[in-house]
């Protein structure tokens, strides 16, 4: 469908991307120059001296364990969030057991609820748990908070999958547990990369969980490692920028790799 | 329906309370933690991070471990991240045997509650040990008479900081004495288009340190030590208002500049304001020349900083020579730990030793011993630090900084409230009323 | 509350409580009774250390007289507001830009998505140099929008911006990315019948494109919404809740009082604020949406 260029939608884009890019050129170009002139060059310059020291450097320490940390930590998130929400929004919009909508209540108040609030007691209790100082203990309390979305979004996707459908399924003789397996997984795909991706993000990025429920470096996430990398008064930025290149570009070549799936995934239709 | 939510939250009720009585249990009652089947005694102690000093610390706790057959660890952190966590697990099973604190209020709050171990016996056996120390700096580890805290670190006065060769473009021999002399310096460094000060304005604790001298040479140190005492009235003093009001003199005149409230002073942006000529000077403590050598190796290589003490005000009752700053930071003792003895162990043979001391002084601290006159002369930074060490030596008295000296909600509102003076969002007057108010 | 249809339906072949269960307890665990904790605690002095010890309603009394606190319930409410409208009227045209096929489009959708790829704390971290008002971005943006000493995070009223800012571009991937691949979901026939009708693009936007995405845009508003009141690390390390109180929004307020203050007390009454606000929010939200009811919105397509 050939049109005529879209100026405006252009227009648009090529602003978000200086938005976007200007940053993004300044990680990578900060993470080249050494720590000394680092501000005094000015942000926009092009480094006089490109360095891979930081780069180095960043190698050398703990980074891989922070970023392997990370990782597992964000994997089993969205493992568990799906794991146990999907088979809740299933029961939810096909059962008429009214313990079940009471279920879906409880969850809907605790939707957009900010686990910064309850940090103090999640504390007492990963403690009296013995898991303190845990990957699981960062893990567990992530994944509760994200359930209440999950099972939200997951739900509004399954209510589209038309009655017919189970009701057939159920006449081929199939259990609700085959039912979730020929009908409800492969119509919910969207709903679970949108979940997927949303508790990643979560898991990923998680700051105060981390920091109150760990201590050693062994455990040690990657924002905590992105702190580790301030001296007592102050900040080493070109090390910082360098940790965070290093961080993404793992990322986005798993992004670039599997961004057909992603999209393929986000756009799966009810039967369209 | 309403049968089984009442059940559910009796249910609720009961685990709820169940898990805070396992939970108060957990933090009373001395050594009942259980040692969860730890061999010996492994010894924890928390510290901030530091490469240089971090060093030192790790060959003192080598040398212990094997002197004493112990095994104690160093776990280090960042400072704000610290505080939080040092907050949260003394008391629990997670606390450290051995921590880094900056003594006065801050350390204040863990004795309160009982979870320091005095120090006081130790030393007084180990009085080799106690007389090392500069009294007005262990004084800040000792609470109501009672030794809580050894100082483990240099001590770090803070003073001014100058670019030498933006201060002989303006015509400026030497570093002002008197508060007139210094606003004149101000006015002639703003003829040449110079900033005057740097200040990292998006900090209150920078900004803190001028009302902490202007107090102190305006009113003497009792001032300050009326308003940590608690006495009613002592924000409202007449000196504490005229201070914030030199403070807006100050700001009024444009001696910080701008945009001074968006400046960071952990990225370095008041340091790259000092070493790049575009401000002429920054009040800060003596870590400032370490962080310098860091971040702005060639500034320091060429001689350019200068440093001086804070001038004197005129009329003002307090003595020029007294100084503000961390008199340093110090190392307690747990009184849950397992191993109480060890850990005091610790720190009676190493604070104190050779190895420590000198290993200190290597990396650029100003150790807070005594007798240390001819040594701190050498080494990189060997002028500086014997200006500092003399200056700690001879003052009458040594302010710690208020943010660590006042206990922890007030010091937050008041570097909130500071910062909105400087921002002309507060007056002077209502400043002293909010804090006295605060205080009550 | 649950449709009558399914009443008479034989049980057999559906899923039970048991499906249900796991999140519930889960979910209850970590979270359900943390939320009842801080409403005890709300209730008694605690620093931190040692045992907390009842207090009574003191600091609700407190909280009632708290400037600050009233201030950042304002800052919070306009934050949300403003981060909904912001990220929404960006992500969504953006989505439906780059989800045309095209090198260039997927180049771009590329680079629109690395944000989401960095942390929070490196967000914050890389955009507090940026708005270093001497030598960063600041420095050479601020004089082109009448800032002249590129002071921005320093000024009571444009740092809010700055933050509204940050937080939308962290998030604006993830938006542009759903708003994307609900695009590329509108069946082709429709643009057709369009552009057979005489249509131009400014009206088939308006009329097919528009309508098609209205799940979309709740599924992102909710997210958007629920997501606002977590906003912390960022403003934390950029601003920290200043200059002064200028950015100090609910969460930031309580952190700073549990954290800095450790007056753990008071900070738990402030998240106790901050749960029933979170619960408001959801009931608001599930009522606005629909997604309380259980009814499909999309039969017979």
């Amino acid at each position: 469908m050939r049109q005529r260029p879209n100026v405006i939608g252009g227009a648009g884009a090529l602003i978000w991307l200086v938005v976007v890019g200007v940053p993004l050129y300044f990680v990578i170009a900060t993470s080249l120059r050494e720590s000394s002139d680092y501000l005094q060059a000015g942000p926009l310059s092009i480094p006089a001296d490109i360095s891979l020291a930081n780069y180095a450097e960043v190698l050398q320490s703990d980074f891989v364990r922070y970023f392997v940390n990370n990782v597992i930590v964000t994997a089993a998130c969205v493992a568990i969030v799906l794991a146990l929400s999907l088979p809740a929004a299933y029961a939810i919009v096909r059962s008429p057991n009214r313990s079940v909508a009471r279920v879906f209540s409880i969850l809907l108040i605790g939707l957009a609820v900010p686990s910064q609030a309850v940090i103090v007691p999640v504390y007492l209790l990963i403690t009296q748990l013995r898991l303190y100082d845990s990957l699981l203990a960062v893990i567990l309390p992530t994944a509760a908070f994200s359930l209440p979305l999950s099972v939200v979004v997951l739900t509004s996707g399954l209510r589209d999958i038309p009655r017919e459908l189970f009701e057939a399924a159920h006449l081929d003789g199939a259990g609700p547990w085959q039912a979730m397996w020929s009908v409800v997984l492969p119509l919910s795909r969207a709903g679970l990369a949108t979940v997927g991706i949303f508790a990643a993000m979560q898991a990923w990025n998680g700051f105060l969980f981390p920091l109150v429920l760990t201590q050693s470096a062994s455990v040690r996430t990657l924002t905590l490692g992105l702190w580790d990398l301030q001296g007592q008064y102050g900040l080493n930025v070109p090390l910082i920028m360098a940790t965070v290149m290093l961080s993404v570009l793992p990322l986005l070549v798993v992004y670039l790799v599997g961004r057909r799936w992603l999209l393929a995934g986000l756009t799966a239709g009810t039967g369209k | 329906m309403a049968i089984a939510s009442r059940r559910r939250s009796t249910i609720g009720a009961a685990v709820l309370a169940l898990l805070l009585t396992t939970a108060a249990c957990g933090t009373s009652g001395p050594g009942e933690t259980g040692s969860e089947g730890s061999s010996g005694a492994d010894l924890h102690l928390w510290t901030l991070q530091n490469e240089g000093i971090n060093e030192v610390q790790q060959a003192a706790i080598d040398r212990f471990n094997e002197e004493h057959d112990a095994s104690l660890e160093m776990t280090t952190y960042v400072n704000d991240p610290y505080k939080s966590k040092l907050q949260t697990s003394i008391g629990s099973p997670n606390a450290p045997d051995i921590f880094y604190n900056w003594g006065g209020g801050n350390l204040e709050q863990y004795v309160d509650a009982d979870q320091v171990a005095p120090l006081t016996e130790a030393l007084d056996e180990n009085p080799d040990v106690r007389d090392a120390f500069l009294p007005s700096v262990l004084d800040v580890g000792t609470i109501d008479g009672e030794v809580y805290g050894v100082p483990m670190q240099g001590v770090q006065p803070v003073s001014f900081f100058y670019n030498k060769d933006v201060f002989a473009e303006a015509g400026i021999d030497e570093f002002p004495a008197t508060w007139t002399e210094f606003m004149d310096a101000v006015d002639k460094l703003k003829a040449i288009d110079v900033q005057p000060i740097a200040l990292a304005g998006s900090q209150g604790w920078t900004e803190l340190m001028y009302l902490e001298y202007f107090l102190d040479r305006l009113g003497g140190p009792e001032k300050f030590q009326a308003i940590v005492a608690g006495e009613p009235g002592a924000w409202q003093d007449e000196a504490v208002v005229e201070s914030m009001r030199m403070v807006r003199e100050l700001v009024d005149a444009g001696a910080f500049g701008t945009n001074y409230a968006s400046v960071n002073y952990d990225n370095q942006g008041s340091q790259a304001l000092l070493t790049s000529g575009r401000a002429a000077m920054e009040l800060m403590g003596s870590w400032e020349v370490t962080g310098l050598n860091d971040n702005f190796p060639e500034f320091i290589e060429a001689g350019t900083l200068g440093w001086a003490d804070f001038p004197a005000i005129e009329g003002g009752a307090g003595n020029p020579d007294s100084i503000v700053g961390n008199p340093s930071n110090f190392y307690s003792v747990s009184s849950q730990s397992d191993d109480v003895e060890a850990a005091v162990e610790f720190l009676m043979t190493q604070m104190t030793s050779d190895e420590y001391v000198q290993g200190m002084m290597e990396v650029g601290q100003v150790p807070a011993i005594a007798g240390l006159e001819d040594q701190v002369g050498e080494g990189t930074f060997g002028d500086f630090n014997t200006y500092a060490y003399e200056m700690v030596r001879d003052a009458p008295s040594f302010t710690q900084s208020w943010d660590q000296a006042l206990p922890p909600d007030l010091s937050q509102t008041m570097l909130t409230n500071i910062q909105q003076v400087f921002n002309g969002q507060m007056t002077p007057e209502e400043f002293a009323d909010a804090m006295e108010q605060a205080a009550q | 509350m649950t449709p009558a249809r399914h009443g008479s339906v034989a049980t057999a072949g559906r899923p039970g409580l048991v499906w249900a269960a796991p999140v519930l307890l889960f979910f209850g665990l970590f979270a359900l009774l943390p939320m009842g904790a801080v409403v005890y605690l709300s209730l008694t002095e605690y620093s931190g250390i040692g045992t907390p010890a009842w207090l009574g309603g003191d600091h609700w009394a407190r909280l009632l007289d708290d400037p600050i606190f009233f201030d950042s319930l304002w800052k919070s409410a306009a934050l949300t507001a403003l981060s909904w409208l912001f990220q929404t009227a960006i992500a969504l045209p953006l989505g439906v830009f780059i989800a045309a096929p095209g090198r260039s489009r997927a180049l771009l959708a590329a680079i629109f998505f690395m944000p989401l790829l960095l942390s929070g704390a490196a967000i914050a971290l890389l955009w507090t140099t940026l708005f270093d008002p001497n030598f960063g971005l600041a420095s050479v943006v601020g004089p082109w929008i009448g800032v002249e000493d590129g002071n921005f995070i320093g000024s009571p009223t444009l740092a809010f911006y700055c933050i509204l800012l940050v937080v939308s571009w962290q998030f604006m991937p993830f938006h542009t990315l759903l708003y994307q691949a609900a695009t590329r979901q509108i069946p082709h026939t429709l643009y057709e019948a369009a552009t057979i009708d005489g249509a131009g693009r400014w009206r088939q936007f308006r009329s097919v494109t528009l309508p098609q995405l209205r799940d979309t845009l709740i599924t992102s508003s909710v997210l958007i919404v629920v997501g606002s009141l977590t906003y912390f690390e960022v403003i934390l390390i950029i601003t920290g809740g200043g200059p002064g109180t200028a950015t100090r929004i609910l969460p930031l307020h309580m952190y700073l009082e549990g954290f800095r203050s450790f007056d753990m007390g008071y900070a738990s009454a402030l998240a106790v604020v901050l749960l029933a606000l979170g619960a408001a929010l959801s009931l608001l939200v599930t009522r606005v949406t629909g997604y309380h009811r259980m009814a499909s919105q999309r039969e017979g397509l």
